[in-house]
């Protein structure tokens, strides 16, 4: 065996893995202060993607100005999706809330068609395609970008809920009505997560419309992004980033050993055995807060 | 009538004739009218399903989350209509419920409860005075502070549920059942601290509890509560020398099962 052939596969595939984290810190963020999985997360990301390509593409102007631009207007369609959408809807039953974040995924992907069609478009964020050597192994530049992203993120992330909103917003994912008793706006902080999930959805989108282009196929990352939150445990940013590259390295390693058996295609295989398992072997994840059971 | 006023001046909380409506068909209570005194402690006694909760919940505003909502009667809190104010905004005034069940937030630390709690307008230095005292208060929540909430013994959650109450700075603390389900030196200690708190700081205090005994102990006055009406209201002292109270909460052991409250409201009716 090629000793850094499978080093660069397992580099290569924990990088990759770091831009499905991306993904899933978006879907943490708002399970850990709502406590719904938002299945609404790929869509955002493609939108959020589409956004920026509506300033840096449509009217020209800077990324550095669409980035931001984009991720002030992201942050409001966030809360916005929850004041419209889901305000209404809390405190019913999970599936419910579950089905509406369905019902704005499939919305979303059908207004971004609407409006931008079904072509391919390139990000064009300028980082260079030439391969970076680390000794003899080559990783891709613009995956280490996202996952230099996605780390920054984590860190960030993990300072905000120390914070005293931070905190608010762990009480209402464990007791909307107990919050509000203590005089917790349950509805804002839940329009924040959103905010927050979108405006990382901004960043997914940049990261992964630059690896794959812009198009529909944005919002499948829904998929990987699920599993890496599920395998993490799905309130943990911790367990994002593990997760992420434990499902990277192994869709990576395991789909070149498997590829040649199977005939091609076992990459989805893994990530849908990861779900599986996790879900049947240790439903809370890696690092996910396990249920109390009331005494 | 200036009597009648200076009366209302003194109460810092008065319900008129309240109703409440579960999903705009179950009358819950039907025209309950209560008044808890300024610095004074109330109790609401009655048995299960009786309508305490529902009362509780008209105040604070949480019955919103419910489906439920006031269909008649006001609720004044200082004089002033609350009606139409949110739960946060009820909060902000000085109301504070504690709510059934010690629901603390079990993922969160004892001390990240009481950060929660604590208004957004409070400084830094005044939260972290403001823990000092509720550990001080609560030296078993002390102790434990940096533990998951989860895993405290049921004690605790409750002091735990009341401390974080009282971060918010209530003026009026309303608990719904603290002692249900503790061990009787639990509930002396807890209620002992509910009582401190009220004599050293005026706190308002109304306490809603099946476990009537323990509850007349703190209280000045209580107001029984069947069936989503108030079917009796008189002080502490004279309610526990009712032979009828005695009968059922008092003697004969336990003694507060359902068929003997239904039989007293029954009797109690036609006497009245
Ligand atoms: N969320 C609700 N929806 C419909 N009915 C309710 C709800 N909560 C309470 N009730 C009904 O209202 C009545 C009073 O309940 P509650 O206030 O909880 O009584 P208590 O606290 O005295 O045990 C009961 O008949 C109960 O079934
Ligand atoms: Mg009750």
């Amino acid at each position: 065996m090629d000793w850094i052939f499978l080093g660069e596969l397992t580099i290569n595939g924990a990088l990759t893995g770091l831009l499905y984290s991306l993904v899933a810190i978006g879907l943490v963020l708002i399970y850990k202060s709502s406590a719904v999985p938002n299945l609404a997360q790929g869509a955002l990301t493609m939108m959020g993607a589409y956004v920026v390509l509506a300033f840096s593409h449509n009217l020209g102007w800077s990324l550095w100005i669409s980035i931001p631009l984009a991720v002030v207007i992201m942050f409001f369609v966030g809360m916005g999706i929850e004041r419209v959408a889901l305000r209404r809807l809390a405190g019913r039953p999970i599936v419910m809330i579950l089905m509406m974040t369905m019902g704005l995924d499939i919305f979303l992907r059908g207004t971004t068609l609407a409006i931008w069609g079904g072509t391919s478009r390139s990000m064009n964020l300028g980082v260079s395609y030439n391969p970076f050597f680390v000794g003899d192994m080559l990783l891709s530049r613009i995956h280490m970008v996202g996952a230099a992203v996605a780390i920054a993120l984590f860190i960030g992330f993990m300072v905000f809920f120390r914070t005293r909103m931070g905190i608010r917003l762990r009480a209402i994912s464990d007791d909307y009505l107990a919050s509000w008793s203590v005089g917790i706006s349950v509805e804002r902080g839940v329009g924040l997560s959103w905010g927050l999930a979108s405006i990382v959805a901004v960043a997914t989108g940049v990261i992964w419309g630059e690896v794959q282009g812009v198009d529909q196929s944005l919002s499948i990352l829904l998929l990987k992004g699920l599993t890496v939150a599920v395998l993490g445990g799905l309130d943990s940013i911790f367990g994002a980033i593990v997760a992420g590259i434990i499902l990277g390295v192994l869709e990576s390693v395991g789909s070149f050993y498997l590829d040649p058996i199977v005939g091609g295609g076992s990459r989805d295989l893994i990530v849908a055995g990861v779900l599986i398992l996790t879900v049947m072997i240790r439903p809370h994840g890696l690092f996910g807060r396990h249920d109390i059971e009331r005494i | 009538m200036a009597q009648n006023e200076t009366r209302q001046d003194d109460m810092i909380l008065s319900l008129n004739s309240i109703e409440v409506l579960y999903d705009s068909v179950l009358l819950a209570i039907k025209g309950v009218s209560i008044e808890v005194p300024r610095g004074g402690m109330i109790a609401l006694l009655g048995s299960n399903g009786a309508g305490k909760s529902t009362t509780l919940k008209a105040i604070s505003g949480l019955l919103k989350s419910e489906r439920g909502k006031v269909s008649r009667g006001e609720i004044r809190f200082d004089g002033n209509l609350i009606g139409d104010f949110s739960p946060q905004d009820r909060v902000a005034m000085g109301i504070c419920h504690v709510i059934e069940g010690r629901r603390v937030f079990e993922h969160l630390t004892p001390d990240e409860n009481l950060d929660a709690a604590a208004p957004m307008s409070m400084s830094r230095s005044e939260m972290a005075s403001e823990k000092e005292r509720m550990y001080e208060y609560f030296p078993r929540l002390a102790e434990r502070k940096s533990s998951q909430s989860g895993y405290l013994s049921g004690g605790e959650q409750q002091m735990l549920a009341i401390a974080r109450a009282l971060m918010t700075q209530p003026r009026l603390l309303m608990l719904d059942e603290p002692s249900l389900g503790l061990a009787p030196f639990l509930v002396t200690e807890i209620f002992g601290i509910i009582q401190r708190i009220n004599k050293e700081e005026g706190l308002s205090v109304l306490l809603v509890e099946q476990n009537a005994i323990a509850a007349l102990e703190i209280v000045s006055h209580g107001y029984l509560i069947e069936n989503g009406r108030v079917v009796m209201h008189d002080t502490a002292e004279d309610l526990k020398k009712n032979s009828d109270i005695q009968e059922f909460y008092l003697g004969g052991g336990e003694g507060k099962n359902f068929h003997d409250i239904k039989h007293y409201s029954r009797r109690k009716r036609w006497l009245s």
